[in-house]
């Protein structure tokens, strides 16, 4: 059963970070658009993403749940040393969700309209830079576990695991990642296909510099994460593999085939994220000594067995519920488009 | 400013705005549904038009509610992060199943914000009555997490050890029931009186009197049936403290010393140092047959419990007084609004209209008293008699400073969204 709920947290942890964070890109291309693309970047985004953007962000729910219950002491460790930064991204999470609501069901369209679209876009870049931090927090081996806290500094306690420049860029790559998921997402969307097919362009060199940048700093500062990553046969691997795959992408994008232009957009994140945990595995949180196993540390065999029940439940019921509203929606655009284009 | 007290009130403060929001979220579809229903029996246009109004009010407080939840299941563990390491694997199939619920919730939600002349209409109508099922199911499944707090069960505690853990049993812990039949009366309660109120404005105000007098009724009928109701609730949830909690009791009554044939305060100011109630009005023996159904039976006084396990007595008992209050001054609106569905000329008064203006905030005042009640009512336990709150507080220090924040930005937002209200409001007004 363990397994069930290790699957169900990856799986999870996937789907948020290609769907929330096609929904953050979202905001971050709009931010970096030319006045009247952001316009057209708006209308798109309220339709493709309005019906699902909820259901995007409860991936995190699921997430956070499933580590409080089956792994209390990488939680644990998460929200005592990195309050700081869950707290902003928590913030970034609150503020963003509002601006979405407010800027399409306020009754009045005026000029407070700017101010929900600023609100918008800020917080869709900063919260992903944030949750970056976060998981470049728990790589970064600076993470100090002692069983009297106030035996260290606040700076060294609370500070100093997220912000380093590892964990900015970490924070910054995930950033870019997003901006990447969306402009493949969007160019399948709009009827002006131009602007996003720059857009997916820039984003793919942004993300492999800073990846690159990532490395270079990480390996000749002696992150451990980075020297195990190189070493690491399935990480270099899965990495690989996830470059080759932009030859597929570019060749589905300019042939116009959107959904498999998609698939290999997610398929190259999943792959990232893979090498990413597989790098030091089971070992997900490196501390400034050793690491802390994710197979270890874990709740007793009763409370995994409840919860694996209970997410094969609730994945039976949410999961073809998800799908059909996918489904739905688009089918529906295409309907539009073919019968009624009024409506 | 203590690190604890800090944390306490960040958690507060959250808790406060998250619950207004949850709750109109959790409610309001059922409104929205009715009119909804009505829309495609009758074919009344002001139905489809106060059916889209509605929906668009659920869907600026569902996401509040949404965000501000997924801050909360953070902060548990951001601000205890000591009762989370312990308490996350026991009671985390409540919050599994909320996840799923709410789940399930936003996906009905797409449908139906979405799917106007899209879907066929009746699956269309149908996914609104999901929003609802689910939204109470997620409010309930919270509140049984709640419960455990209370009444911790489903463990072995062990030399500081949690041992022999069933999280089923812990789900189904001895406060979830009556904890859940009360917050989910409550919560219709609030809902149906403060949104009635708002259209109650409108129709005294004399705008667009035919479909505000339609909103103002089927929002009044479930505050009114829920108000009429939650009395049977109460009682079962006052016998049930007394029996598992009864220096929560001793508290919410200031009852001091153990007594047989316990007389019933009303209102009353609490002076601690002397131990006694001033002002108040006493009813002989109430207490004991409230708490038992005996007149005679003995309640115990907070001074047979030792005094680092009491709670802040004033707090408690005022907040006990506001909820008891409040709520049978809304029983007393729900029986008078059904009289009046016979006594039609009412409906051409003012006054009428004005005191259901005035009743608009008062269940929300109500159910946060209730809250205050149960959460003031339980400490220095975070959970009862097994861990205290400060030992469950975070080691970060400064939490003031997040507290600070908070207040900032969801005061700022509260205003945000009332504002928007108002602009719907008005935009339906001038609409026709």
């Amino acid at each position: 059963m363990l397994y069930v709920v290790l699957f169900f947290l990856i799986f999870s942890l996937y789907l948020y970070v290609v769907l929330g964070g096609a929904d953050y890109g979202a905001g971050i291309v709009e931010l970096f658009s030319s006045e009247e693309n952001q316009k057209i970047t708006k209308k798109t985004i309220y339709r493709v993403m309005g019906p699902v953007w909820e259901a995007n962000h409860i991936w995190i729910i699921i997430l956070i749940v499933i580590l409080w219950v089956a792994f209390p002491v990488y939680y644990n460790i998460m929200v005592v040393n990195l309050h700081i930064p869950l707290t902003i991204v928590l913030l970034g999470v609150t503020l963003r969700g509002v601006a979405f609501v407010f800027r399409h069901y306020d009754a009045v369209i005026d000029n407070s309209q700017k101010l929900y679209d600023t609100m918008f876009k800020i917080s869709s870049l900063i919260t992903p830079i944030f949750l970056g931090m976060v998981f470049g927090g728990l790589i970064s081996g600076k993470i100090k576990v002692v069983d009297d806290v106030t035996t260290l500094t606040f700076y060294e306690a609370f500070v100093a695991p997220w912000f380093n420049i590892f964990s900015i860029l970490i924070g910054l790559f995930f950033a870019s990642l997003c901006a990447f998921l969306s402009s493949v997402l969007l160019i399948g969307e709009s009827e002006k296909e131009n602007i996003y097919i720059r857009k997916a362009g820039i984003a793919t060199i942004i993300v492999f510099a800073i990846g690159l940048l990532t490395f270079i700093y990480g390996y000749s500062y002696d992150y451990i994460f980075v020297h195990d990553f190189i070493k690491n046969p399935y990480s270099i691997t899965a990495m690989l593999f996830s470059g080759l795959l932009l030859i597929p992408l570019w060749i589905t994008i300019k042939k116009g085939r959107r959904i498999l232009s998609r698939f290999f957009a997610g398929l190259q994140v999943f792959l990232i994220l893979l090498a990413a945990l597989l790098a030091h595995f089971p070992g997900i949180i490196l501390l400034d000594e050793g690491s802390v196993s994710i197979l270890e540390n874990i709740a007793p065999d009763s409370v995994i067995k409840v919860l694996g029940i209970t997410l094969i439940i609730g994945g039976t019921v949410i999961l073809p519920g998800l799908f059909h509203l996918l489904k739905s929606f688009k089918m529906i655009k295409i309907l539009e488009q073919n019968n009624n284009p009024s409506i | 400013m203590e690190n604890l007290d800090a944390a306490r009130l960040q958690m507060a403060f959250t808790l406060i705005f998250h619950i207004v929001f949850a709750c109109i979220g959790m409610v309001m579809p059922f409104f929205m549904v009715v009119s909804h229903y009505k829309w495609l029996k009758t074919k009344d246009k002001i139905y489809l038009t106060l059916t889209k109004a509605w929906q668009k009010g659920v869907a600026i407080f569902f996401v509040t509610g949404a965000v501000s939840g997924t801050a909360l299941s953070f902060e548990l563990g951001l601000l205890w992060p000591e009762f989370m390491k312990h308490a996350g694997p026991i009671i985390g199939m409540p919050f599994s199943l909320e996840g799923a619920a709410f789940f399930v919730e936003a996906l009905a939600l797409g449908f139906y914000l979405y799917g106007w002349n899209k879907l066929p209409e009746k699956f269309h109508w149908f996914t609104g009555v999901i929003i609802g099922i689910s939204g109470v199911a997620s409010g309930i499944l919270v509140v049984a997490a709640n419960g455990w707090m209370n009444a911790p069960s489903g463990f072995d505690y062990i030399d500081g050890e949690f041992l022999n853990i069933d999280p089923i049993k812990a789900m189904l812990n001895p406060a979830w029931f009556t904890q859940a039949l009360h917050m989910t009366l409550a919560a219709f309660t609030a809902t149906g009186f403060a949104v009635a109120g708002i259209h109650a404005y409108q129709v005294y105000k004399g705008r667009r009197v035919e479909l505000h007098k339609k909103a103002f009724k089927i929002a009044i009928t479930f505050g009114a049936i829920a108000a009429i109701l939650q009395p049977i609730s109460g009682d079962i949830s006052a016998k049930d403290i007394a029996e598992r909690q009864p220096v929560k009791l001793a508290a919410m009554e200031a009852h001091y010393n153990t007594e047989k044939g316990a007389p019933l305060y009303i209102g009353g100011i609490v002076d601690t140092e002397h131990q006694e109630v001033k002002y108040k009005i006493a009813i002989p023996g109430m207490l004991s047959f409230l708490a038992f159904g005996d007149f005679d039976a003995e309640v115990k006084g907070l001074n047979d419990f030792p005094e680092d396990e009491r709670p802040n007595v004033s707090i408690v008992h005022y907040a006990f007084q506001v909820m008891v209050g409040i709520g049978t001054l809304l029983l007393f609106a729900g029986v008078l609004y059904f009289v009046s569905l016979k006594k039609k000329k009412w409906f051409t008064t003012n006054k009428y209209w004005l005191l259901f203006v005035m009743l608009a905030p008062m269940g929300f005042i109500a159910l946060e008293a209730g809250w205050i009640v149960t959460e003031v009512g339980r400490q220095p336990w975070i959970i009862h008699k097994v861990m205290r709150t400060k030992d469950a507080v975070t080691p970060m220090p400064g939490i003031v400073f997040s507290f600070y924040t908070y207040v900032a930005v969801y005061t700022i937002l509260s205003v945000a969204v009332t504002w928007l209200m108002l602009r719907q409001i008005r935009v339906l007004n001038s609409s026709n």
